[in-house]
């Protein structure tokens, strides 16, 4: 990320950015990125739209233009109320838009966003994501994120780096696709009579019956894995009540991006 | 460049350091102007600047330990180096807003001299030539705290530097007349005598560049080397 951003020289290979050779032409390169760091460190003496005027300096807006783009901006990341405050009078949530605004000046093709929701409250994290969203559909983003679920709601594309290498290039669908086991059901029941265990017996597709945990209030819940391709719900919801149990709650299981990291990851060390 | 200018200028005055520096450069000014001119009842202006120079040794720091070395740490750093600026600009732009800090401190001097107008007839030339020479020990200053500023990330002990490296080419001629050459206030002895020495003008802009290049160096470095 780092190295992307011209912040440190690369030891080996080549980085092009937008047909600009990252160590020949810099000045180009690094025009064409907008780069918020992790942490997000402002200069908390100025005021927000002196910041962000700043940021349209260094990066060679155009001086007739600069006035204009740098309201656009501050209103197109929600900061047109706290413009004339201090940064370091701001809450965690703003300073991370002042961040994005900074990054944004200067309309780069590509966005670089290091960790933008860490350390917010979950209101605010929701807006962070919407603003990226937004961006999405007019730059491309590139986001370091540690929350795997963030990044299967807001990327179309994952790149996974373990130890520096890339393991895995993929859509988030499909890496959860990879790895999931569709065939596994959840059913949490009510089962007096201990007749679960026969159940087994009773419906041919299934092929491994697993008891989860007991529950306080009586209910057990089941893994209940089928052969290939059936779905055994509908069949399970007939059966189960002809066994008189009663069933609580019936859900298939998902595998999350998660799943898919750690399968990746571990893949990779093996 | 003038990006970088224009936002150090802005610190500097939405901080108190620039005051901080002023005033205090100011006041040290004025008790060594009283010392000067009400007991020794003399009337002239260059010579305030002897002390002058003292007192800049010790306050120069003030105004460039937090220059480079706080980007550092606040991260604040990423931004530059990320942004086209090159980082020559960078530094450049940081050194002229500082001199500019000591212009403006140079130009309210001027106060004294207007009340040395009421009392006798001070030479306006030589004291021209005394505010250059001052501006000239200023620059190799600056230059040298923003180079001291970029090798720590801790601004305290970018200001030590800074002061230890003066004090030390200070009193270095004491010991062997080899260093007298090297001593950055010695230098400045001639001008409040309305001399523009060649050498020293040259030893002064050498030094100056020599501590900016070494800065750039030193971030360049810095961002190759990790």
């Amino acid at each position: 990320m780092n190295m992307l951003t011209g912040y440190i020289e690369q030891t080996e290979g080549e980085i092009v950015i937008d047909g600009y050779n990252m160590l020949k032409k810099p000045k180009k390169a690094k025009k064409e990125i907008g780069y918020m760091p992790e942490g997000v460190p402002l200069y908390t003496d100025l005021t927000v739209k002196e910041f962000v005027t700043y940021m349209a300096e260094i990066k060679g807006v155009d001086r007739k233009l600069r006035k204009e783009k740098v309201q656009k901006i501050i209103e197109k990341t929600g900061l047109n109320d706290v413009q004339k405050k201090l940064i370091k009078n701001l809450s965690r949530g703003y300073k991370q838009r002042v961040g994005m605004a900074g990054a944004l000046v200067g309309e780069p093709k590509i966005l670089i966003l290091d960790e933008p929701t860490v350390g917010l409250d979950p209101k605010q994290i929701t807006e962070i994501r919407n603003l990226i969203k937004e961006l999405g559909k007019t730059h491309t983003v590139i986001l370091s994120s540690h929350i795997l679920s963030e990044v299967s709601q807001i990327c179309n594309k994952v790149i996974i780096i373990n130890k520096g290498k890339l393991v895995a290039i993929d859509t988030p669908e499909n890496l959860e696709n990879k790895v999931s086991n569709n065939n596994s059901i959840y059913v949490t029941v009510e089962d007096t009579e201990n007749k679960m265990k026969d159940i087994k017996e009773k419906i041919k597709e299934i092929k491994k019956l697993e008891l989860v945990e007991e529950n306080e209030d009586g209910t057990k819940q089941y893994m209940i894995e089928s052969k290939d391709g059936v779905d055994l719900r509908k069949i399970l919801f007939t059966e189960l009540a002809k066994e008189n149990i009663t069933i609580f709650e019936m859900k298939k299981a998902d595998s999350t991006l998660e799943d898919a990291f750690m399968k990746i990851i571990e893949g990779g060390n093996k | 460049m003038f990006a970088v200018i224009k936002k150090e200028l802005k610190t500097y005055f939405y901080s108190p350091v620039g005051y901080v520096f002023i005033g205090l450069f100011l006041i040290m000014f004025s008790i060594f102007f009283y010392i000067d001119v009400f007991q020794y009842s003399s009337t002239n202006f260059e010579y305030i600047f002897y002390s002058g120079a003292t007192i800049l040794t010790f306050i120069t720091p003030i105004l460039t330990m937090r220059s480079i070395a706080e980007e550092r740490k606040n991260g604040t750093e990423q931004l530059l180096l990320t942004s086209p600026l090159s980082i020559t600009k960078v530094v450049i732009g940081k050194f002229i807003a500082a001199t500019i800090i000591v212009i403006i401190t140079e130009i309210c001097t001027f106060l004294y001299f207007g009340i040395l107008c009421f009392f006798g007839k001070p030479h306006i030339t030589t004291a021209l030539v005394t505010l250059l020479g001052f501006l000239l020990l200023a620059i190799s200053y600056i230059s040298f705290g923003i180079l001291a500023s970029s090798i720590t990330e801790n601004q305290i002990i970018a200001g030590v530097i800074t002061i230890g490296f003066f004090i030390l080419t200070w009193f270095l001629p004491q010991f062997s007349d080899i260093f007298t050459n090297f001593s950055l206030i010695n230098m400045f002895s001639k001008f409040p005598s309305g001399q523009i020495d060649i050498a020293d003008t040259v030893t002064y802009i050498t030094f100056t560049i020599l501590c900016l290049l070494l800065t750039v160096i030193v971030m360049q470095r810095r961002k190759s080397v990790r």
